[in-house]
């Protein structure tokens, strides 16, 4: 249960931001996320991008995610610090592991599906059961496998 | 006559019609409905990215409203996920929460 969580951090930079100071911030937030004894999985700038709308006077920003696993205080920390600097102009943490988990797991029963299917020689349903409403001939295999 | 008293209706199962309370409808013989099936569970998609901006743009149309899915034939969960991941890519400015 004790798993750790996952987050995804996204911040966007004013465009008036050096390299330097967003190097600066990596660092920063970098060694906030290890005093609290989270870890850093990876950080992605995605450099300068046009905003959907204007945030204050800025039209576009330069995107920075990073990655990391931690607690709940890590992130209270770092939305503390984030709000504080005034060169972020926006940011967004999220909690991802249990979505990824969720994912992996949809996929994983998936796969065991369509490997029982092939093995018993039925169709693979290239629909989904959600998909089709309609899936007769689907009902009729389902039945027969039981 | 069938015609005008069809509404646009949902993607159409039968169980869907009872539950909205069948007001309309009725039998819709011989008009011709494609069937609208999810695009997320026909690609397999497990996961909507809030990150992936253009794979968002085609469920805010023009007016940046999130397109329903009794347009789009979004399957309700996956309409429920993609709604998280579009109101997470306003937040980050991805997309627009409106235009005009």
């Amino acid at each position: 249960m004790s798993q750790a969580r996952q987050y995804e951090l996204v911040y966007i930079m004013s465009p008036d931001a050096t390299e330097q100071e967003v190097a600066d911030l990596h660092t920063q937030i970098e060694a906030i996320i290890t005093r609290y004894q989270g870890g850093l999985v990876k950080t992605e700038n995605w450099g300068r991008r046009k905003l959907a709308f204007r945030i204050g006077k800025h039209r576009e920003g330069t995107y920075v995610l990073e990655v990391f696993t931690g607690t709940g205080e890590l992130t209270k920390e770092l939305d503390r610090r984030l709000k504080v600097i005034d060169s972020v102009i926006r940011h967004l943490c999220v909690r991802v592991d249990e979505e990824l988990r969720l994912a992996e797991r949809t996929r994983a029963r998936r796969d065991a599906e369509t490997q029982r299917r092939i093995a018993r020689g039925l169709p693979v349903g290239g629909r989904s059961r959600r998909a089709d409403d309609d899936g007769g001939d689907d009902e009729q295999t389902d039945r027969a496998e039981v | 006559m069938a015609g005008e008293r069809s509404s646009r209706g949902g993607p159409g199962s039968k169980t869907r019609g009872n539950a909205r309370g069948g007001e309309k409808g009725g039998p819709r013989r011989g008009m011709f409905r494609r069937r609208k099936v999810c695009k997320f569970c026909v690609d397999k998609v497990d996961y909507i990215d809030y990150k992936d901006a253009k794979m968002l743009l085609p469920f805010v149309p023009e007016r940046a409203k999130i397109l329903p899915r009794r347009i789009s034939g979004v399957c309700a969960m996956h309409q429920r996920k993609l709604q998280t991941a579009i109101m997470r890519a306003r937040q980050l400015a991805l997309l627009p929460y409106s235009t005009d």
